[in-house]
């Protein structure tokens, strides 16, 4: 990216708008002085004054003032016309070519920006959007959906599981359900912080009364928790040491963010982070796109699929898509990607059509093997 | 995605290499995370934020043509008056020093307008380079805190343009991304908008004095509009003379190139406000002041260098393009998938489908992305998952795989490797 030619060019901006100023102000003064000049004149009241307030008008006109502003002010004029055009030269300067022109209902992108506020835990903002904007007061179910986990998280910043423990007890069954062991993880964090108090006894009847139902399933990392009581005092130099490590708190809240989401229905990440996320990845190319068809504006407005194909990161995929490389066709329920014996998968209709509907064997276009249609297999993703 | 292009043989000779495979894929799975932006999309995705560098700009370029305008006024005045004390024979020497002395610090006052305005135009300098270093501290470590920052100026981009401004403001505020979002310069337009919505032209007319030449330039027609309405108000109030006469001052001067509509605004005078003639009815109608506020919203933008839709609308339109496949809208859509729900799927509706030239598989298990280094295998009941989910499903139940789908149960070894290319 060049930012250094942009810096410079904003600069020469900055620079000329400086020295414009100083020549206003340079100017004002000159004429103050001359002025100034005048005044003393008319005051000596010497007979000659007006000859010479003539002459002074006459000065005044040659240094014209005026003109003098106007070269710095041309000078200021071209820098402040060259930055914006190195702008639309280095950055794109009209990413709404690759809108169409579809009005999205702004009832629902409101509730869908409130709910992001919501669950990104800005109840305040979210409650200011559904005061300011009409119709949005459906989104105000996501507020107590996601109050709780906001009171979870906040208290956990203050080292205070205890709201999380609560929350985890009371859906200890779901959890387990998800094959989840978070629930004992709050209490392994829990017990460290007693420990780290120095109250071994204590830790130790925390132990008792909340491991026991894990130890079915988690023997190994319960023995390591005991361990611990040895090295109450001196943990940090234990073997120990790496179960105090913060990162465990953070790994542990971001499992009990996607456990709470998931129980709840809903995704991790904020829906409209996602979508806007993946518009940014696919404007560029969407973009580069429209500048080559500039000619078929039409068509884009119409068109039932998108006319290039837009690699988005693997963040962003979200079903299993095949197509098969002979036809390059997106398989269908009635096309439906079928495997060869030699394991290359192509879509029904390309196999049908290598061998004229079954009538005859071929050879697989990947590899040197011949197929019979009755050994092929569809596939489910 | 490319999945092993030429794989000689058949499943038989494979099972050595998933062994290799597998170890791989652990490796690759905690560095991709790192490296989940490349440097190119990165540079690709900077290059869309011309409106973020461009509106401050606009606004410093105004603040200085505007206070040039008032010192080239000021210095004009300045030395023509002291033209006129020295003609002028009939003035006694201490008028002339009084009149001289005024003039002096007449100019002492434009030159604490100077710097006043100095100020300013620093104040508005300092946040274009802001935003320029904005652009260069993306950093890949801190590319997710930075995302974040995008997506709240793409929202308050959204709200100004909204006119939701408490709401503007207060994410501004709470983020601390005042100087990276633009309320300061849609405080302007925020003053022309509520006054229309009071049907009231004053300040759209002031807005458009204060403009004239950029929208001359781009030959709008906004303030042609705005006296139509005007008129419109008058005939609407039965006060045809003064209509008449408004329309002789303000309107005859566009007639050169708007003849038509001037004609059909002028035939109300004789079909009155209420009218049942379809043509002229429209012109009564209260939502011509919706259209008219819609109309400044487009003109102010443009005049700012701003994209005519917000970002938000844009970029979500774009990325629900993207994503939309015909699987979004089966009932068994993962939750993560934004398409899940119904809110995006009624946006999404009119839009195209994402077009695909490669295959991509996720696995129903791990929901991860099958490819060279996860490879999709096959169950004997042609159920497709991830080696990475099937492996660990053997490791855990004796070598045996149950279907997670149709609960079919087999063996490890029966599985055979899929080549997808």
């Amino acid at each position: 990216m060049e930012f250094n030619s942009l810096k410079d060019s904003f600069e020469r901006v900055a620079k000329k708008q400086k020295v414009s100023y100083s020549k206003t102000h340079k100017v004002a003064d000159l004429i103050v002085q001359e002025i100034d000049k005048a005044i003393q004149m008319v005051q000596s009241s010497t007979l000659e004054y007006k000859s010479k307030l003539a002459e002074l008008k006459k000065k005044l006109q040659e240094v014209s003032p005026l003109s003098q502003l106007e070269g710095t002010q041309k000078e200021l004029n071209i820098a402040l016309s060259k930055y914006p055009k190195a702008l639309e030269k280095v950055l794109n300067p009209d990413i709404s070519k690759a809108y169409r022109n579809i009005e999205f209902d702004s009832r629902v992108v409101n509730q869908i920006i409130a709910c992001h506020f919501y669950r990104q835990g800005l109840f305040e903002i979210g409650d200011c959007l559904i005061a300011e904007a009409q119709d949005v007061e459906a989104a105000a179910t996501m507020k107590l959906l996601f109050q709780e986990l906001h009171q979870i998280l906040e208290a956990m910043k203050s080292w205070n599981l205890k709201p999380a423990l609560k929350w985890a007890a009371a859906n200890s069954d779901k959890l387990k359900e998800n094959g989840s062991d978070l629930h004992l993880r709050l209490h392994h964090l829990q017990f460290l912080k007693i420990l780290q108090k120095g109250s071994r006894d204590e830790a130790l009847k925390y132990a008792r009364t909340n491991f026991v139902s894990f130890a079915g399933n988690h023997m190994a990392e319960i023995q390591k928790l005991m361990g611990c009581l040895l090295y109450s005092d001196r943990l940090h130099e234990s073997p120990y040491a790496h179960l105090l490590s913060s990162t465990n708190w953070d790994t542990v809240t971001e499992k009990l963010t996607r456990q709470f989401c998931n129980l709840l229905g809903k995704s991790y990440e904020s829906p409209l982070s996602v979508a806007i996320a993946a518009g940014i990845q696919s404007l560029p190319p969407l973009l580069k796109f429209m500048t080559v068809m500039a000619g078929k504006k039409h068509e884009w407005q119409t068109t039932k699929q998108l006319p290039v194909p837009i690699e988005l990161d693997k963040e962003f995929q979200f079903h299993s898509i095949f197509v098969c490389p002979v036809s390059k066709e997106q398989s269908t329920d009635d096309n439906p990607p079928m495997m060869l014996s030699c394991g290359h998968v192509l879509c029904k209709q390309s196999i049908n059509k290598m061998s004229k509907n079954g009538s005859k064997s071929f050879k697989c276009p990947y590899c040197p093997t011949g197929i019979n249609l009755t050994q092929c297999r569809q596939l489910m993703f | 995605m490319e999945i092993d292009p030429l794989p000689n043989g058949t499943g038989s000779a494979d099972t050595t290499s998933t062994e290799t495979t597998i170890t791989k894929t652990a490796t690759t799975a905690a560095s991709n995370t790192a490296l989940s932006s490349n440097p190119s999309q990165l540079t690709e995705s900077l290059k869309l934020e011309h409106q973020f560098l461009r509106v401050p700009f606009e606004h410093l370029k105004k603040t200085i043509r505007a206070n040039h305008r008032t010192a080239e006024k000021e210095v004009s005045a300045v030395v023509s008056s002291f033209a006129d004390v020295t003609d002028s024979n009939g003035l006694s020497n201490d008028d002339a020093v009084l009149s001289l002395t005024s003039l002096v610090s007449r100019l002492q006052g434009l030159k604490r307008k100077l710097d006043e305005g100095n100020r300013t135009e620093n104040l508005q300098a300092q946040r274009c380079r802001v935003r320029l270093d904005h652009l260069e501290s993306t950093d890949a470590e801190y590319l997710s805190v930075w995302n974040n920052v995008r997506l709240k100026r793409i929202l308050v981009d959204y709200m100004l343009r909204m006119s939701y401004y408490d709401t503007a403001m207060k994410l501004a505020q709470s983020s601390n991304i005042e100087e990276l979002v633009d309320i300061e310069v849609f405080q302007e337009a925020k003053k022309v908008i509520d006054a229309l919505r009071n049907q009231d032209v004053g300040p759209a007319l002031a807005w458009c004095a204060d403009n004239k030449s950029r929208l001359k330039k781009s030959k709008s027609k906004f303030e042609f509009q705005l006296r139509l309405q005007e008129f419109i108000e008058l005939v609407r109030a039965e006060n045809y003379m003064r209509a008449i006469l408004y329309a002789r001052r303000y309107l005859a001067p566009w007639g050169a190139t708007n003849l038509k509509e001037l004609q059909q605004v002028m035939t109300t005078l004789a079909f009155r406000s209420n009218t049942e003639c379809a043509k002229y009815k429209v012109l009564f109608d209260p939502k011509q002041w919706d259209f008219l506020v819609d109309q400044f919203k487009q003109e102010f933008y443009g005049l700012y260098g701003m994209t005519p839709e917000p970002l938000l609308n844009i970029c979500l339109q774009a990325g629900l393009s993207a994503l939309k496949t015909p699987y979004c809208y089966e009932d068994d859509c993962t939750k993560e998938d934004p398409l899940s729900q119904d809110n995006f799927r009624k946006l999404a509706m009119p839009l195209p489908y994402s077009k695909q030239h490669h295959s991509k598989l996720v696995c129903y298990i791990t929901k991860e992305l099958m490819d060279t280094e996860n490879p999709p295998q096959v169950l004997p009941n042609g159920y497709v998952y991830s080696t990475k989910a099937l492996k660990e499903m053997a490791e855990k139940n004796n070598g045996k795989i149950t279907c997670p789908r149709t609960g079919l149960v087999c063996n490890y070894s029966e599985l055979v490797k899929a080549y997808i290319s």
